[in-house]
């Protein structure tokens, strides 16, 4: 199989009109970088016959900050803070794959509360961020409401999430060897609570969008990514999951406490919007079960093995470790030369990129209507594809 | 029920990757006929509308929070982070010993802490601890590495200036030694001689006398009607 690499200046050439009697003369939309389905800024230059998409060509970079640079400058423990602002709706997931990663390279071993603290708030890490993109998927669609139905909700996670680590979005708070602070004793009851109120939400979030005849009719068999084309992209997490691969290192590689509870893998049929957006719902239902599994028994110890201000000095080799984010799989690669702190290079391979590459693969021959749909439903974190 | 039922969710097991995985399979449309359809779509709707006119007629449901007119009752969390600050004790004196490990600690360089040797107490003291909050991330990382409890986080959130040179301050209020060596000395002339007072704006790095196009420097005549002189940040 050969590979053609086109120029962006070669794909923005406006070919002849097409063979067909119908087909006109192809133009082009830019859709971006400020639009609202980017949630980001991510260009989209779409090749349009008429109302329907010829290609669409994505163009990244425009949040690009130099973070894997900038992680050449400082310890592991200041990487996490970057980190946070990779994929900010899965901040402490994000910040567990570099613990994770570190703990590895440098032999730490941590306790069960540490690592159950760790799956309880990624966990809830995970509802907040598919709540957010329930909420931004229906205003994407015109259903206003829904986003503020998210929001109410997502708000209670927010207020836990700032009461016990002190920040909303970026919270930095799993760190090597532990976590940075350790929960309240009233944590596990306000979690409980949480639990009790969100089981009865989510049928309402059903009855309100999931029901709702206009939106099934913008997701249903729009945007079809069959499978064998989504691995081959490389995508992962609930896109790959809509395309039903049961794909979800939660279960293949169980990390933290994700060994010693019962969920299942949601996973869809045939790869279309619907499955996309049913797998995330199903997803938050799924969390909710693991929270509920682990939050009465969360064992004694100390929430930190090593002192804060410890140098981690990381062996001489080639480190990777990945972990599963609200969006995929986020891979991490540590180069370590052995005598500095800092580390040599790292490198994240972040699922939104992979994913963002899927509405090439999908989005040619729908109408132009339908990129929306599809760009909601593979639900890009805009800032971690530009890194 | 609708054209999804939402309940029809398939507990099935898979093969994949070598391990057995539970999975959930989604649910998907029936086949619905014209009529049928119509009438399910239709009330799809109206559940919705049910649902939402259902929050409106109660106002018990209301969780908007009317900030700022609820400035006086606005309670944070304990830990929440907002700005740095230092910690004083019932004297007013700093634990700070500049020992510099916030500095190193730092990720971005938001901390810069000049050191002195003490005229009097002949050891290593703080002269200036300059906290950029310009470029601070508010990642906690100085407070967790500090072993002396010199530094917390503080609630001030409302920071916003016009100029970002007004977002550098000076955290300590005075150099010199710390609480410790302080209250050895029982004199409070000879305590006093100690510490040289600062203000959060003094020295070479905030605002003074250097005006912006649109922005009046700090300390000029007109900025003498306000009590502080210092615009939002004091």
């Amino acid at each position: 199989m050969t590979v053609r690499i086109r120029t962006l200046d070669e794909l923005l050439t406006p070919p002849a009109a097409g063979s067909s009697e119908l087909s006109t003369q192809e133009y082009f939309v830019n859709m971006g970088p400020q639009h609202p389905i980017a949630h980001g800024s991510l260009r989209l230059v779409i090749r349009l016959d008429g109302e329907t998409v010829k290609e669409v060509i994505p163009v990244p970079g425009f949040v690009h900050r130099g973070i894997e640079k900038m992680c050449e400058k400082i310890t592991p423990r200041q990487v996490i803070h970057l980190t946070d602002r990779l994929d900010y709706f899965s901040a402490i997931m994000n910040n567990w794959g570099v613990a994770k990663l570190v703990e590895k390279a440098a032999g730490i071993e941590t306790n069960g509360r540490i690592e159950t603290i760790r799956t309880i708030m990624a966990e809830l890490q995970r509802i907040q961020s598919h709540m957010l993109w329930w909420g931004v998927l229906g205003m994407d669609l015109g259903a206003f409401t829904a986003f503020l139905y998210a929001f109410r909700d997502r708000e209670i996670i927010s207020e836990l999430f700032e009461e016990t680590i002190g920040a909303r979005l970026t919270m930095n708070y799993v760190r090597p060897g532990g976590v940075m602070f350790d929960i309240f004793p009233d944590f596990p009851a306000k979690v409980r609570k949480l639990l009790g109120y969100l089981g009865p939400i989510m049928d309402e979030y059903d009855t309100l969008l999931s029901g709702n005849v206009i939106l099934q009719e913008r997701l249903r068999n729009i945007g079809v990514l069959d499978p064998k084309r989504a691995v081959a992209l490389g995508c992962t997490g609930p896109v790959l999951r809509g395309s039903g691969v049961p794909m979800d290192l939660r279960k293949t590689a169980p990390y933290g406490r994700y060994g010693d509870v019962e969920f299942n893998v949601a996973i869809g049929t045939m790869g279309d919007c619907w499955d996309r957006y049913y797998v995330r719902m199903e997803e938050i239902r799924q969390s909710l079960r693991i929270i509920e599994q682990l939050v009465d028994g969360i064992p004694e110890g100390p929430v930190n093995v090593i002192k804060a201000s410890a140098r981690i000095t990381i062996p001489e080799g080639t480190y990777y470790d990945q972990i599963e984010t609200a969006r995929g799989i986020l891979g991490i690669m540590l180069v370590s030369d052995g005598k500095s702190p800092n580390p040599y290079r790292i490198h994240f391979r972040s699922p939104n990129f992979n994913n963002m590459w899927a509405v090439t693969a999908i989005a040619p021959g729908w109408r132009i209507a339908d990129i929306i749909s599809i760009q909601s439903s593979l639900d890009l974190v805009i800032p971690e594809i530009d890194r | 029920m609708g054209r999804v039922d939402f309940s029809d969710v398939k507990h099935e097991t898979r093969a994949f990757a070598g391990v057995t995985v539970p999975v959930s399979v989604v649910p998907r449309f029936k086949r619905q006929t014209y009529p049928t359809r119509f009438l399910f779509s239709l009330k799809s709707l109206i559940d919705g509308m049910r649902l939402t006119f259902g929050y409106l007629v109660r106002p018990s449901k209301v969780v908007t929070r009317q900030y700022p007119e609820n400035r006086a009752t606005l309670k944070f969390p304990e830990r929440y982070r907002a700005s740095l600050k230092f910690k004083f004790d019932e004297n007013g004196y700093q634990h700070c010993n500049g020992c510099g490990s916030c500095e190193r600690a730092c990720p971005n360089g938001s901390i810069i802490l000049n050191t002195r040797k003490g005229e009097i107490t002949g050891r290593n003291e703080i002269e200036r601890y300059i906290w950029r909050m310009d470029s601070c991330v508010l990642c906690n990382a100085c407070v967790e590495a500090c072993a002396f409890g010199a530094l917390e986080m503080s609630h001030e959130f409302e920071n916003a200036v016009y100029d970002r040179r007004l977002l550098v301050y000076t955290l300590n209020r005075y150099a010199g030694p710390t609480a410790n060596v302080l209250l050895k000395e029982e004199n409070l002339e000879a305590r006093a001689a100690m510490m040289t007072k600062l203000d959060t704006y003094g020295g070479p790095v905030p605002m003074n006398g250097h005006a912006l196009p649109t922005v009046r420097a700090l300390g000029s005549p007109r900025d003498e009607a306000k009590p502080d002189g210092k615009g939002a940040a004091s």
